[in-house]
């Protein structure tokens, strides 16, 4: 019978080495902690609802908190869902059926995830009417459109980067530490739990550049009549732009990563 | 007749921060149109590298292919089109959750733009020619080991691709079944005049499908041509075949001293390799009688099986193809 403690040792040894096989997955799992730290100390001042009325003009904590919830499912879905897909296609085998068909790798990955998007919204939908329940005394109809169609466009230049993922999982194998990195700084850097203006100022400019941060502004804005970090129609326009020159920077990081994993084979991943 | 794939001098090279892997090393070779074609080398030969280069997932680091008459590098989507593809070890590739029926629909339909009538009714007809029917509403995940790979390989031909690259599609299926499929895809390609180019390790597989072999090893064509060509050009010495697993050293001396005998072997039966099988038929049963030994003696032909033995622990010299 195997000894219990070599059992113990040699599955610590297994889990190591598996570890610090990837190196950048390995850096990352480190700076998620250190990151997860400091987005705690951040989370503990914005309880106080006096500071969370002075800062963004309303004192609705739970809205604002299951609203942001119910932006982080679709989130989730338009960052890592092409990603987790290629990792699952990659451990069957199947990646290499789907890279034979005749069709475009960028849209592949795309329509995935807004077929993922559509099914993710259908079970976080209860969870979303409990938030708009927060919000009867402020919200309209059309606000409530403008609030979804601002969350459509920020998902889909969201999705953009969720292309790029899921190609770095073409070329790079192991990455999930980064997908939780960037998971939790996305989470932290756009306003999703703490008011983005609780940031401090670096860390805002890093938000600015984040599609999830004006398309959370603009939902709550017009839900819950909270006051935009910037002026509305600036928000828009930059919300656009993100999702042009991210669908851009997507189809030419599609088109690189794919030609690069062919390079060595997609089945040494 | 046209060729369906060309290769001219294919070099693929995987380079990793430790060592350089010379996979193929300027390998030629032509596949006739609707001839079914067998890669066979031993592990490690450049077959599957070979047959992922000409599917587009792995990019040649010299030379160039054609597939259907389009590159394989410039012209991907267009090889893409044409082609089907079974993977090695792809019994997992499919949706677990949903039934044969829908995960075929969804391939074609989806990834291969089969109109969705077209598809349901080329899933009948492919099922029925695989004798799969009774299977199609059963889930993916029900299915044993060699009924996926079934399903692999109807979903390589669902779309009625020109070229079909099929990568040791028997690999784990039982005998039967494996009959079965061989049947199944030799009918298939007639039928359609669809090509195939397999690779494998089933000997039976190679002499029962193939109408051409080639032969890879370490990266370099070794052979092609059809495989009775093959069991002639690796068995230079005829074979006789004697029903006993031994025989004593005195026999065997008796019978290495026979006009034109090389090599006498032991196994499951002992094997005498000789110059001229028929002439010394009769001094072999001679030699046994004398030493009291009653035994089956016959004449046999090589098999498939020995030649690629022979072939593997002897090497042949790089051959080339006339372009």
């Amino acid at each position: 019978m195997p000894n219990p403690l070599r059992l113990f040792y040699m599955a610590v040894w297994r889990n190591i080495l598996t570890l610090t096989r990837y190196k950048a997955n390995f850096i990352f799992e480190i700076l998620t902690s250190v990151l997860f730290g400091f987005g705690m100390l951040i989370l503990a001042v914005a309880f106080d609802t006096n500071l969370l009325g002075n800062m963004i003009g309303s004192t609705n904590y739970v809205a604002f908190i299951i609203l942001g919830i119910s932006y982080q499912s679709w989130q989730g879905i338009a960052l890592w869902e092409a990603a987790n897909m290629f990792r699952n296609e990659l451990n069957t085998g199947q990646i290499d059926y789907t890279f034979t068909c005749p069709f475009s790798r960028y849209f592949y990955i795309v329509c995935n995830i807004a077929a993922s998007a559509v099914q993710s919204t259908i079970f976080f939908l209860p969870l979303f009417c409990v938030g708009l329940y927060f919000t009867m005394e402020t919200v309209t109809p059309l606000g409530l459109l403008l609030g979804l169609s601002a969350t459509l466009i920020s998902v889909a230049a969201l999705a953009q980067l969720g292309a790029i993922f899921a190609s770095l999982v073409l070329r790079y194998r192991e990455v999930t530490a980064i997908f939780g990195f960037f998971n939790f700084a996305f989470q932290m850097l756009t306003g999703m739990f703490v008011p983005f203006q609780l940031l401090p100022l670096p860390l805002q400019i890093i938000g600015y550049c984040l599609p999830i941060t004006f398309g959370m502004d603009l939902m709550r804005h017009y839900l819950m009549k909270t006051i935009p970090i910037m002026p509305v129609t600036y928000e828009w326009i930059v919300l656009l732009v993100e999702l042009v020159v991210l669908a851009l920077i997507a189809k030419l990081a599609v088109l690189y990563l794919e030609k690069t994993a062919k390079e060595q084979g997609l089945h040494y991943l | 007749m046209n060729a369906a794939i060309v290769c001219r001098d294919i070099v693929k090279v995987y380079n990793s921060r430790k060592k350089k892997v010379v996979a193929l090393n300027g390998l030629n070779l032509t596949v006739k149109e609707g001839e079914v074609f067998g890669l066979l080398g031993p592990n490690g030969a450049g077959k599957t590298t070979l047959v992922r280069i000409l599917t587009t997932l792995l990019k040649a680091t010299e030379g160039y292919a054609t597939v259907g008459g389009y590159d394989v590098d410039k012209e991907e989507s267009k090889v893409r089109e044409i082609i089907g593809y079974a993977g090695q070890d792809s019994e997992r590739s499919a949706y677990f959750r949903l039934t044969v029926r829908e995960n075929l629909l969804y391939f074609a339909h989806t990834l291969r733009d089969v109109p969705r009538d077209v598809a349901e009714r080329r899933i009948e007809e492919i099922a029925e020619a695989a004798g799969f029917t009774d299977r199609l509403d059963r889930h993916f995940i029900a299915l044993s080991g060699g009924e996926k790979q079934l399903v692999i390989v109807m979903r390589a031909i669902l779309h009625n691709p020109q070229i079909c690259f099929l990568d040791e599609p028997s690999k784990s299926l039982d005998p039967i079944t494996a009959r079965r499929v061989r049947s199944f895809l030799k009918d298939y390609a007639r039928d359609h005049g669809m090509t195939i180019c397999l690779t494998t390790h089933n000997m039976l597989e190679a002499e029962d499908v193939c109408d051409r072999l080639a032969l890879i090893n370490l990266g370099k064509l070794r052979f092609i041509g059809a495989p009775s060509e093959f069991k002639r050009r690796v068995i230079i010495k005829e074979t006789i075949e004697i029903g006993v697993n031994n025989i004593p050293k005195p026999v065997e001396d008796d019978l290495l001293a026979l006009p034109g005998v090389s090599k006498v072997t032991h196994g499951t039966v002992v094997r005498l390799y000789c110059d001229d099988a028929f002439s010394i038929l009769p001094d072999v049963v001679k030699v046994m009688k004398r030493a009291g030994l009653r035994a089956p003696v016959r004449m046999v032909e090589p098999s498939l099986e020995d030649a690629f033995a022979f072939f593997v622990k002897n090497g042949l010299d790089e051959v080339k193809e006339d372009a």
